[in-house]
């Protein structure tokens, strides 16, 4: 598969004044020259195929952000190469623009107290697109999302999940090659994540449209991108199929038992026995093969089991967890 | 760059729609401004009444000097302040990535998409004052001497959108920089007096490194036939070359703030 996004060796570091503690720490950091570098991104190496859906991934603060800013050509690497769609995206920052399309989920592109469709006009002079393309597509995006009932309402009229589809639909009117989402799922509600999802996911099976999501969000991840980059502090600590974590990692499913009395200490070979508080036990099941069914089958019938609750791992559990097993997993 | 043209008009025509939205409150600060104006220019025609001149200068020519800097200041205005004043908040709020991501200059869409009608009032203000002003002053008109007028006029706006560029340019690198409009907003109150009256660093300062001297004391001295301090007979085609060189250094300088860009995080 040809590489359309190539990164090398890529490494951002922002130079910052010394900050001191407490008031006289303040009218020293006025006076002091000295300054603290904060390494956000640290010798990333990867390369993305065309028509990839990948997630890049990682807690708060771990360079998601600062990488699709340096691929979208919004900041220079400090070190390193960093190639998208065959250019160096902040020296062609303008050429390289008409070919990708960016999603922020904390900020709009879209102009609050106008109607959705005059940027999305606005949006079609900018980027040059032909009129008749730019119907066909219009068309077909709202089809897909379901705008057309607030295609004329103001956007500061709109729900966050509107408002949501919105920008992406606009980020793929020009017909970019590339889509860009930083956490684009980020305070939406169960619904519109969900129809969010689906739209990403059919855009990248049908029209060929290369992904990379950041999000905080494994969901994300398991419903639209098959690859995941998965960064903290900077560095790369996995990039492959999700499968492949799943596999490591999954097993950690964490299944809570709710009897309707304390059936005394049970002790299982499919699950492993986390915390007993009596008549509710939690157990960590570790094997991926391992289901639902096997532990229930194993536990039996007679211990009075009232209900049941299987978890799988949230994105800082994974992280959490394949820092402990993270010399197994490093790709080779 | 045709297609940039093409979008700019456009970004205006959002802007205004979206002033529109809230009629009210753009027309209570129009009328705001109009007493803020009106209240400044009585204070300094009170002043220049009670003492006949000042620096030389009676009434109707301050009328003009006045008018100068705020047709100048207007034109170049609507074009920068209100949106480069918000710079620091595009940045801290990371609004500005989402303008790098646009293949349009950063620069013209923050100052169309902002493009100011509330200046129509200074301008009506300005023309008016300075119609007047005209009136009362033995100018001897030629086509030579109306071309200088327009060109130092055209000089001083852009003198005033290459300055509040600056100062909002600085907030891509210290992310604040609103307080820097205080340093300017002081020249620019200086600018509305004869600079003579001032002491020579003033003066010095006025003509270099803070030009608000050409905004409009010295096109219109040139005009008056007045003594120009420290530029004599230079002061007229300075006057003309002013904005354009602020303009030049104002570009050079953009790029170097976005060459440093960093964000404000997250």
């Amino acid at each position: 598969m040809q590489s359309i996004i190539k990164a090398e060796g890529v490494t951002k570091r922002f130079r910052q004044p010394k900050r001191y503690s407490g008031l006289a720490g303040s009218i020293k950091g006025l006076l002091s020259r000295e300054f603290t570098e904060v390494r956000a991104v640290e010798d990333i190496s990867f390369a993305i195929g065309a028509g990839e859906a990948v997630g890049y991934l990682g807690p708060n603060g771990a360079g998601k952000s600062t990488m699709i800013k340096m691929m979208t050509g919004i900041l220079v690497p400090t070190n390193g190469s960093l190639a998208v769609l065959g250019r160096t995206p902040h020296a062609e920052r303008m050429t390289n623009a008409r070919e990708i399309g960016v999603v922020f989920g904390q900020r709009s592109q879209l102009w609050w107290d106008l109607p959705v469709r005059d940027s999305f006009d606005l949006h079609r002079r900018i980027y040059d697109i032909p009129e008749r393309r730019y119907r066909d597509n219009l068309e077909h995006l709202c089809a897909m999302l379901g705008m057309d009932a607030y295609l004329d309402r103001p956007v500061r009229q709109l729900s966050l999940g509107q408002r949501m589809r919105a920008e992406i639909a606009m980020a793929l009117l020009h017909d970019p090659k590339i889509l860009f989402l930083d956490e684009p799922t980020i305070g939406l509600d169960v619904v519109a994540k969900d129809a969010v999802r689906k739209f990403l996911s059919e855009v990248n099976r049908e029209r060929g449209v290369t992904i990379i999501l950041t999000t905080h969000d494994l969901q994300d991840i398991e419903e639209i991108c098959p690859r995941l980059i998965m960064v903290d502090d900077g560095k790369l600590l996995f990039d492959g199929e999700l499968k492949r974590l799943r596999s490591a990692l999954g097993a950690r499913r964490r299944l809570t038992l709710d009897f309707a009395t304390d059936p005394g200490p049970i002790t299982l070979s499919t699950a492993r026995l986390v915390s007993d508080d009596g008549a509710s036990k939690h157990f960590l099941i570790e094997n991926e093969e391992t289901s639902l069914v096997d532990v229930l089958t194993e536990l039996g019938n007679g211990h009075g089991l009232k209900d049941v609750a299987l978890d799988e791992p949230d994105i800082e559990e994974v992280i959490r967890t394949f820092y402990q097993q993270r010399p197994v997993l490093v790709p080779q | 760059m045709v297609a940039t043209l093409r979008v700019l008009p456009f970004l205006v025509h959002m802007h205004v729609r979206s002033m529109m939205e809230y009629r009210g409150g753009m027309i209570l600060g129009w009328v705001a401004m109009a007493f803020s104006y009106a209240s400044v220019y009585t204070a300094i025609a009170l002043i220049v009444l009670r003492f006949e001149q000042i620096g030389g200068w009676n009434w109707a020519e301050v009328a003009l000097l006045l008018a100068f800097h705020l047709l100048g200041y207007s034109l170049g205005a609507s074009f920068s302040f209100v949106q480069f004043r918000v710079m620091e908040d595009l940045v801290q709020r990371g609004n500005f990535d989402t303008l790098l991501v646009k293949p349009i200059s950063p620069w013209a869409y923050i100052a169309f998409s902002g493009f100011n009608i509330g200046y129509v009032g200074h301008v009506v203000l300005a023309v008016g004052l300075m119609g007047w002003a005209l009136s009362q002053t033995a100018v001897e008109w030629t086509l030579g001497l109306a071309l200088y007028l327009l060109g130092a006029l055209a000089s001083s706006a852009m003198i005033t959108a290459a300055i509040l560029t600056m100062v909002g340019a600085t907030a891509l690198v210290w992310v604040r920089s609103r307080h820097l409009y205080w340093i300017y907003f002081g020249f620019w109150e200086l600018a509305r007096y004869p600079l003579n009256i001032f002491p020579a660093v003033i003066q010095a300062v006025m003509v270099t490194v803070m030009p608000l001297a050409f905004m409009s004391y010295v096109p219109v001295a040139v005009l008056l036939g007045k003594q120009v301090p420290l530029l004599g007979a230079s002061a007229g085609p300075l006057a003309l070359l002013a904005g354009p060189v602020t303009v030049l250094v104002a570009m050079a300088y953009w790029r170097f703030c976005m060459r440093n860009y960093q964000g404000a995080g997250g």
